[in-house]
């Protein structure tokens, strides 16, 4: 190693970071060499020289530091702690929504399970507690019976059969059966009312003003809503029957009218009698 | 306020661990810096910000240079650009200037062998002479001289190559070492004046 080689090595030599082969290579040259002893000598004296006056010139920490160096991370801490339950309680939040979105989905679900229950309730046929064509004596006959009046509707192309009180779901109806007369060679059709009071607007009937139709398990359901009253006929006509049974503006069943929505379901779901 | 106690317990054992250190990072700080309430508020920070990253410290690792690690982070994020810190160029152009530092400097060097520091030299002179080198070279004169880290530790702490650690330090201490002897230039001259200027006034006593 000559003294070119040993330059560059100098400082790591006297810093301590030569690895043993380099340093002991160095040291050999060292020895022989005059004029980079000499060197080594003067930078390891001034390095010495300057790091003894470095450090022995800084200042100690001052007190007013020491004091407030940890009351800050205990400050600071505290803040943190804040920030986390504010995330906290915003990750609260976030979950009270889901629960909400949650609960507002589950109830939108169950908003629908009436026309379900009102279909399934009247394909099982439960036998007739009265039997009365007259729409005036069927509603003398429910006077009383249930929390709300009921008012049985005309249907021009159907006749009453008769009426029970039967439930839709959790609510007591008023359950009216007509009879459609046969069309051609077709046997007669049955359609079940139900006129159940809804005041905590539990049940879905549709977001439009006029009757919502649904099909489930292979009936036609038409819901719509009169006051707390909720009205669904459920029945196996077909949608063109249906609309021949409910003749005032049949054309307002359909699912995407093509005349603005009125104002009141195009159904005559006036009382056929009118006591107060 | 729940899991109060853990905390307790963490904190104590970080306040232990940080307390013997509290000197030399005002130190280090005090050099970065170059004022002494700026030096307070970097040590403070330091100190909150090692607490926050506490939980990712390695127990039984050298806390020493993880904490300044936080320091130099620290004061490169924040204080240095309020400070106004005039650096070393581009990337690239410190990396052409550190390339030929090695064969120009050290040659020119070897040529003309430098003198030994008088002893005359004073601690502020040289802290003083510290405080005037480039940041990027007082960081890692600081780290070396000062605080005696290895050239490992330092390039850990800067986030550096360890080359780039041994051309900054032997560009820092040559700056250092000609500032320390233009200044014992202008001191030499005075103390001899005056030392003449005492033996005349002896003989005539």
């Amino acid at each position: 190693m000559n003294c070119r080689d040993v330059e560059p090595l100098l400082m790591p030599y006297l810093d301590a970071e030569l690895v043993d082969g380099e340093r002991v290579q160095v040291e050999q040259h060292l020895a022989e060499c005059g004029p980079c002893a000499k060197h080594a000598e003067v930078s390891r004296h001034n390095r010495t020289l300057i790091r003894t006056l470095a450090k022995a010139g800084s200042p100690m920490a001052p007190a007013s530091l020491r004091a407030s160096v940890f009351q800050g991370v205990r400050t600071d801490e505290a803040r943190q702690r804040q920030r986390r339950s504010l995330r906290l309680s915003a990750a609260a939040a976030g979950v009270a929504l889901c629960a909400f979105a949650g609960h507002s989905q589950w109830r939108s679900f169950q908003r629908r399970l009436y026309v379900e229950d009102a279909a399934s309730r009247h394909a099982r046929q439960f036998p007739l507690e009265v039997r009365l064509p007259q729409p005036e004596a069927l509603e003398a006959w429910f006077d009383g019976k249930l929390g709300h009046r009921v008012a049985v509707p005309r249907f021009p192309n159907a006749v009453a059969a008769g009426a029970r009180v039967l439930n839709v779901r959790e609510k007591q109806a008023a359950y009216i059966r007509y009879d459609a007369p046969a069309r051609e060679s077709a046997r007669p059709r049955q359609v079940g009312l139900f006129v159940f009071g809804d005041t905590g607007n539990d049940v879905d009937v549709g977001a439009r003003a006029e009757p919502d139709l649904r099909n489930s398990n292979g009936y036609n359901v038409v819901s719509w809503r009169d006051g707390d009253l909720v009205y669904q006929l459920v029945t196996d006509l077909s949608e063109d029957d249906l609309r021949e049974l409910l003749p005032p503006e049949p054309r307002e069943l359909r699912a995407a009218p093509a005349l603005a929505a009125p104002a009141r379901p195009a159904l005559d779901v006036q009382p056929a009698s009118y006591r107060p | 306020m729940l899991g109060f106690s853990k905390s307790d317990r963490t904190r104590a054992e970080f306040e232990a661990l940080v307390a013997p250190w509290l000197d030399t990072l005002y130190a280090g700080a005090l050099r970065l810096t170059r004022n002494e309430r700026d030096a307070e508020d970097l040590v403070q920070d330091t100190v909150m910000r090692a607490y926050r990253f506490f939980d990712k410290f390695e127990r039984g690792t050298n806390f020493r240079a993880w904490l300044f690690k936080i320091l130099t982070n620290t004061f490169i994020n924040g204080y240095r650009r309020q400070v106004k810190e005039r650096s070393l160029g581009d990337e690239s152009e410190r990396q052409s200037v550190e390339a030929q530092f090695f064969s120009a400097d050290t040659t020119d060097q070897a040529q003309n062998p430098e003198d030994y520091l008088l002893q005359r030299v004073m601690s502020e002179d040289v802290l003083a002479a510290i405080d005037t080198l480039p940041i990027d070279f007082r960081m890692v004169v600081i780290l070396a001289d000062l605080q005696e880290f290895s050239y490992k530790e330092i390039a850990d702490i800067l986030d550096v190559p360890v080359g780039t650690v041994m051309s900054r330090l032997f560009r820092g201490r040559r700056q250092l070492e000609k500032v320390l002897r233009a200044k014992e230039a202008v001191q030499g001259e005075a103390p001899l004046v005056d030392l003449n200027a005492y033996r005349e006034r002896k003989k005539l006593a």
